[in-house]
């Protein structure tokens, strides 16, 4: 069961992610605030984190920045409610970009694609 | 001694001088002024004198001599009076040019001027003048007008019509300019295209002249070494003029004048008077043609004035919308939270409750309205993004086949198939990505909302010939959706509408204001085609 790590300040979102990804057969972990986060990834082991760009007085980017520096096997979707994050360049550091929506259908094919492609990274090392 | 004139007489009667005409009459009872006007030339005081020397030799001898002398001084004198009066006329002459020539500023009015006064009979009175002005970067000498008949039968037209009416050298220079300068201008072009002669080509004889400074007359030019046979054969005569202008060391051309038609002969006098005349002339055309200049550095600088007033509006009015923009955006972020939540949470429980569960009715309606109110927001948000411009050059191909894709789903659903035809090796496009891909959704989702049924969408891009790409999108719809409807039948976007439909006549605006132009055609048989046509160079303005 793939473990994923999800990091938003909304906590009504948190658990509508907690509770679809749950039936999509998922193990979900959330975070409100960065800091949080970073203490998650930290301690456990994830495949999978979903980052929320705009964080109540932080920024997604930043904690994006500092998950590569030093868990570079960690696969990151952002999922923010702001289209224009796709033209800033570090937002390309991460392995997709979700627009949020009701319909948590794109967000959970572009799981299973980033699952599937860390998948076959591994099979090569 | 009988003595035959009446010169001791000091009172005569008609009859006794015949030299004494009728208006003369006061001589009668002038002796002093009798003998001094008439007597001294009648050939009867010389028999007096004939007679005087029988008795007083020494006597007749020194009136003899002092008559000489006096009539000798009176004709030096009525010579000096005439030539006087000629200057005196020159000078007036000169004056008026002058005059005219001080206080003109337009080229064409100061040439007419010039022209006129060598050609007029009433100014030096030659038959034909070029006029040949120096171009600074092509470093040639350059015919640029002339004036004066062409034929013998031209000629004696003109001369009549002149001797007709009798104008001044100023009001003749003006009905010049007002009525027969353009076609002097066309009546001479042929020659005056061959009167073209490199500055450098020092060997010249009209560079010569030039380089001299001063009037030089030409004479015998079919025969003279120094004269090039081209340019002898161009003007057709044998003897000619040529007045160099300069104006303050600066050479600014010449005036080739000749006596074509009557083949007169051109003095020296001539030449002098001509001499006086050139330097004022040069300088007025010299004058004339910087203000021209001036003129137009002003025109151009006032356009760029008023052009870069437009820009400044623009970048106002942008500024003001980039904010409308930004605002927009900030509001529609803010919704999208809560919306998501509201909707994920009614689509988890409509999945959740039995499909016999009353309840699950109210899950679907929520549902059904966020997702509704999300698509507005994605629309808003389009908008408001399409609102911040950014020019740049863009390989059209490449939009056509990302917006596609990215409606790839919505024309699945619908049963719409699209084909692409796109153009091979097209230029890059000057346009805003965002603005143009943002149109293009927005008439492929007007597209298929008009084809329920299913249908064709066809999208290509091929090169215009006037310096663009056309982006042509086809349907197969058989209805017209509201938006269309509302765009055919008023395709000027007012604000009422901007404010409540994001439609076909958005993208008219939007791509107006991005200088595309925008049409939309419907076929009677059904389908409606939309070409947007697309710059290759970048644009200076944007339109209103």
């Amino acid at each position: 069961m793939s473990k994923i790590l999800v990091v938003d300040d909304e906590s009504s979102i948190r658990l509508l992610y907690s509770e679809e990804l749950a039936d999509e057969g998922f193990e979900v972990v959330t975070a409100g605030t960065a800091a949080e986060a970073a203490e998650r990834v930290a301690q456990e082991e994830f495949d999978l984190m979903i980052l929320d760009i705009k964080l109540k007085n932080e920024s997604g980017l930043d904690l994006l920045q500092k998950i590569i520096r030093e868990r570079q096997n960690l696969p990151v979707i952002l999922c923010s409610a702001f289209s224009c994050y796709k033209d800033d360049f570090s937002a390309w550091l991460a392995d997709s970009y979700v627009v949020k929506s009701s319909n948590l259908q794109e967000l959970k094919d572009e799981i299973r694609k980033v699952l599937a492609k860390k998948a076959q990274r591994q099979n090569l090392h | 001694m009988e003595l035959e004139c009446c010169w001791k007489t000091e009172i005569i009667e008609s009859a006794q001088c015949p030299n004494i005409m009728d208006d003369e009459r006061e001589l009668r009872f002038s002796l002093k002024r009798r003998l001094l006007e008439k007597c001294l030339e009648c050939p009867r005081f010389g028999n007096d004198l004939e007679i005087l020397a029988r008795t007083e030799p020494s006597l007749s001898m020194v009136l003899r001599n002092l008559a000489a002398e006096y009539l000798d001084q009176k004709e030096q004198i009525h010579y000096m009076a005439g030539f006087l009066n000629s200057r005196n006329r020159e000078l007036q002459f000169l004056h008026e040019i002058g005059i005219v020539l001080q206080t003109s500023m337009e080229l064409d009015e100061v040439l007419s001027v010039a022209m006129t006064a060598i050609t007029a009979g009433k100014g030096f009175g030659l038959n034909r003048a070029f006029l040949l002005l120096i171009d600074d970067e092509k470093r040639t000498l350059n015919g640029y007008l002339g004036v004066g008949p062409k034929t013998y039968q031209e000629a004696w037209q003109t001369w009549e019509e002149i001797g007709r009416d009798d104008f001044s050298l100023r009001e003749m220079a003006k009905i010049f300019h007002d009525t027969k300068l353009s076609f002097e201008k066309a009546k001479f072009q042929d020659l005056l295209e061959q009167l073209t002669v490199p500055l450098d080509d020092q060997s010249h004889i009209l560079n010569r002249a030039l380089l001299n400074g001063k009037p030089m007359l030409v004479e015998n030019a079919f025969n003279n070494p120094g004269v090039d046979p081209v340019l002898a054969r161009i003007l057709g005569v044998d003897t000619f003029l040529i007045l160099p202008l300069i104006s303050r060391k600066r050479r600014i051309g010449m005036i080739i004048a000749d006596n074509f038609i009557t083949g007169k002969q051109i003095t020296g006098d001539d030449m002098e008077s001509m001499e006086i005349f050139v330097f004022p002339a040069a300088l007025a055309i010299e004058r004339a043609s910087l203000h021209e200049r001036l003129q137009e550095e002003v025109e151009k600088l006032s356009k760029a004035n008023s052009k870069l007033k437009e820009q400044q509006e623009l970048i106002v009015k942008m500024e003001k919308m980039a904010l409308v923009g930004k605002i927009t955006s900030s509001i529609a972020h803010s919704i999208r939270n809560p919306l998501m939540i509201i909707g994920g949470f009614a689509r988890s429980l409509q999945r959740k409750l039995d499909e016999n569960d009353p309840k699950r009715e109210y899950a679907e309606s929520i549902l059904y309205e966020a997702r509704k109110l999300e698509d507005a927001l994605t629309e808003v948000l389009g908008y408001a993004d399409s609102l911040h411009p950014a020019m740049d050059v863009w390989d059209i191909n490449e939009l056509v086949e990302n917006a596609s894709r990215e409606m790839r789903d919505e024309m699945a659903k619908q049963g719409v198939v699209c084909s692409l035809d796109l153009g091979i090796n097209l230029p890059m496009v000057f346009i805003d990505y965002k603005q143009v891909a943002f149109c293009m959704r927005k008439i492929i989702g007007n597209a298929i909302e008009a084809m329920p049924e299913g249908g064709m969408i066809g999208i290509s891009t091929r090169a215009d010939d006037h310096d663009c790409l056309v982006l042509e999108i086809r349907d197969t719809s058989t209805t017209i959706t509201a938006s269309l409807q509302d765009y055919l039948s008023a395709p000027s976007f007012t604000t009422r509408e901007q404010i409540s439909a994001l439609s076909v006549s958005l993208c008219k605006m939007i791509l107006e204001k991005n200088c595309l132009s925008f049409h939309v055609e419907r076929s009677t048989e059904g389908g409606t085609r939309y070409t947007i046509r697309l710059p290759l160079k970048k644009e200076e303005t944007f339109h209103e």
